[in-house]
């Protein structure tokens, strides 16, 4: 029993790993994730190391001066150089602004300038500014111009009416709210929103790609089976639990084939670049997590694959199968703005989304300890439950042909075994 | 070795096997008959264990299916093909395997008839470059390298050509010699005739015809007698055994009871003519099943292509 399941594992796992489509996978993660970070790493702000000069257009004249004086003194280089130099490109009432930012234009293009600001309206209430650089990425120069621009124009309205700037100095808190995630030991850790929405983006993304590669060559080689009727053979070789068993270990070994690779990259990656990630003290976890999801997901690959007959259906089925994964990526925003939502458990629990789910929302916020038996449970239960069902259609499925079945059928294969 | 009693199968809305019965001993090769669609296939894979069966009873040298009976079968379904992108002997040695032979075995095995049946060459090279009878060849190794006890041929010598179809055929004879018990299904007439020794025709789901080869053309045939000769023939018609009889100028048609003393009549003949050719016409499977099956409308079905 237990030797033939293992021969189906070998054959399943050897002929598979040498396959373009695993392949694919196992480079194209890395590659998704390193582009990911340098993507991050392009919006994620850097300290300069060298005084960048940003030009200044003014249509009211009030601004450009005090803007120049305040940016070069207040943000130095580690060398105690000006971090910003102002250089005024026109300034004054009735300039001309088209022409003024035209040629603004030419010299960031011709990279004399990193960038400029467009004062292009300032009175009572609003004033207008606009930011224009090459890097549309530049959120640290944009947050910085915007708060040097706000306490100047703050001060000047205060004069207006009679106030002093420096009480208005003494009214303003200054106020520095850092982000600081809270690991599950209470420690405190910075991290950057950035941070922790690719952390929680990668895991996503490992997982989606670790179940739908090996999802694919499952329902593929099932299908190359029925078409070319070795499975009559296997089936007169071997029971259909022993093929089925087989068939899900052999892919478990792709599986973690595919985690091993990757994982030797990221950590040699990390160790290069330095480069973090929120979730590693979650690894366990996830990792469990990781393989409910993927166990589970076999059996769905199994019951959903094992009565098509062409790969063009076994594409459609797959496809439908990647939404269900791909719901949680997008849910990756609105999870991190309210990561306790009632929502979010609520899917937490439904099978087909909680690995998916958890890998969400543990690198974003640890939910509560009960959730996680609660759902390890949930898929201990569910496991064994699709596996049975995807197990009595395979044996039924498999040896269908011509035309697939119908969803009727199947549901009934699935229920009288 | 295998005995099979009143086997049913239903499908939806047909009954493919309807009170199939059958017996295989162990050295005799089994000619399973019959129009495509007749039922041949679904037989076969219930007596694989493939199919469940709705009614009757398969004992294996009288025992029920078991797990372990899968090492002992060999078989060789009727549409054909092979993992396309695996190389060939790793192929063969994984179906050799999953029949649970040794690894080590399986390889000097597998060798061994590729040599044979000339392959040895293409070991290392993937599937989908052979040709289509080498792919054949390739999967009757698969069937038989694990030296079962019972071999299921479904329909082995289609799309072979002629060299290969004697190959196959000796092939065949040995494992007889061997003691296997093989069953083959086929709709060509000539090789069943050529080969089994016991046979079956099934159509429309039941077994029409059964029984040794010579039983059955005794039983459903009429023998006629060819004979060519110089002088007088009219006493021909009145010879025992002789039901019928044609006379010309110098040759005579006889058809024959049953019964008829062969012997006997070319005793009769020798002396009163001359006989120049004396020539017994036995009805080939062929016709016999033809006239048992029918032909319908629109085509020969026994001779089918497909």
């Amino acid at each position: 029993m237990i030797a033939k399941v293992l021969v189906v594992a070998k054959w399943e796992y050897l002929e598979k790993v040498k396959s373009k489509a695993f392949l694919i996978g196992l480079f194209l993660m890395p590659i998704i994730m390193v582009g990911m970070g340098l993507f991050s790493g392009l919006l994620a702000a850097r300290e300069d190391t060298s005084t960048k000069v940003i030009g200044v257009i003014d249509a009211s004249g009030d601004l450009a001066g005090p803007l120049g004086q305040r940016m070069e003194q207040k943000y130095l280089l580690s060398n105690k150089q000006p971090n910003y130099l102002i250089r005024e490109l026109s300034v004054g009432k009735g300039i001309d602004l088209d022409s003024a930012v035209a040629r603004a234009n030419q010299l960031t293009v011709a990279d004399e300038i990193g960038g400029y600001a467009v004062v292009s309206s300032h009175g009572a209430p609003d004033t207008v500014v606009e930011y224009r650089s090459k890097a549309v990425g530049d959120l640290l120069i944009a947050a910085r111009l915007e708060e040097t621009l706000k306490s100047i124009i703050a001060e000047q309205r205060a004069r207006a009416r009679g106030i002093d700037p420096a009480v208005l100095k003494d009214l303003n808190a200054n106020l520095d709210v850092r982000m600081v995630k809270l690991s599950q030991a209470g420690e405190t850790e910075e991290s950057g929103f950035l941070k922790v929405y690719m952390t929680a983006y990668v895991f996503l993304m490992m997982l989606f790609m670790l179940i739908v590669t090996s999802g694919q060559l499952l329902v593929r080689s099932i299908i190359e089976e029925k078409s070319n009727r070795i499975v009559e053979v296997l089936v007169s070789s071997v029971s259909s639990t022993e093929l089925m068993a087989g068939k899900v270990l052999g892919l478990s070994g792709l599986g973690f084939t595919q985690i091993a690779f990757w994982a030797l990259i990221g950590t040699a990656a990390s160790l290069e670049f330095g480069i973090g990630f929120v979730a590693l003290d979650n690894a366990l976890l996830l990792i469990v997590y990781f393989i409910l999801g993927y166990l589970f997901y076999a059996a769905i690959f199994i019951g959903v694959g094992s009565p098509l007959t062409t790969e063009q259906e076994a594409q459609q089925v797959t496809s439908y199968l990647v939404i269900l994964l791909i719901v949680p990526i997008i849910l990756a925003m609105p999870a991190m703005k309210d990561p306790g939502a009632m929502w979010l458990k609520i899917l937490t629990f439904i099978p087909f989304l909680t690995p998916t789910m958890m890998a969400l929302r543990i690198p974003i916020q640890m939910p509560a300890a009960w959730e996680i038996v609660a759902t390890i449970a949930i898929m201990l239960v569910s496991i064994p439950a699709a596996m049975v069902a995807a197990g009595r259609i395979f044996r039924i499925g498999i040896l269908s042909t011509g035309k697939s079945p119908k969803i009727a059928d199947i549901i009934r294969w699935a229920r009288k075994g | 070795m295998l005995a099979v009693r009143n086997l049913r199968k239903d499908f939806a809305t047909i009954r493919a096997v309807d009170d199939v019965s059958f017996d295989i001993g162990r050295g005799e090769i089994f000619g399973l008959l019959g129009p495509n669609g007749a039922g041949k296939t679904t037989a076969i894979r219930i007596v694989l264990n493939i199919l469940e069966a709705d009614g009757g009873t398969i004992t294996y040298d009288g025992r029920p299916f078991s797990g372990a009976l899968r090492n002992q079968i060999g078989y060789l379904p009727e549409e054909r093909g092979l993992y396309r992108k695996s190389k060939l002997l790793d192929t063969i040695l994984y179906l050799a395997e999953i029949r649970g032979m040794k690894r080590a075995k399986a390889r000097d095995e597998a060798l061994r008839w590729l040599r044979r049946f000339d392959l040895l060459t293409y070991q290392e090279r993937k599937v989908e470059e052979l040709s289509k009878g080498n792919q054949q060849k390739i999967q009757f190794i698969t069937s038989i390298i694990h030296d079962p006890v019972l071999v299921v041929l479904d329909e082995p010598f289609s799309g072979l050509d002629p060299v290969n179809q004697i190959l196959f055929q000796e092939a065949l004879r040995e494992l007889k010699q061997a003691g296997k018990a093989i069953i083959f299904s086929t709709h060509q007439m000539d090789q069943a005739e050529k080969l089994s020794d016991t046979l079956c025709l099934i159509n429309k789901g039941k077994v029409v015809l059964g029984g040794t080869v010579r039983d059955v053309k005794r039983r459903y045939g009429s023998n006629s007698l060819h004979v060519e000769f110089q002088g007088d023939g009219s006493f021909m018609k009145s010879l025992a055994g002789v039901r019928r009889a044609m006379i010309y100028e110098n040759a005579a048609e006889l058809d024959l009871a049953p019964d008829a003393r062969i012997q006997d009549i070319l005793k009769a003949m020798i002396g009163k003519v001359e006989i120049r050719k004396f020539e017994l016409l036995e009805p080939s499977l062929q016709s016999i099943f033809i006239e048992t099956v029918g032909i319908p409308a629109g085509g020969t079905m026994l001779q089918g292509a497909a």
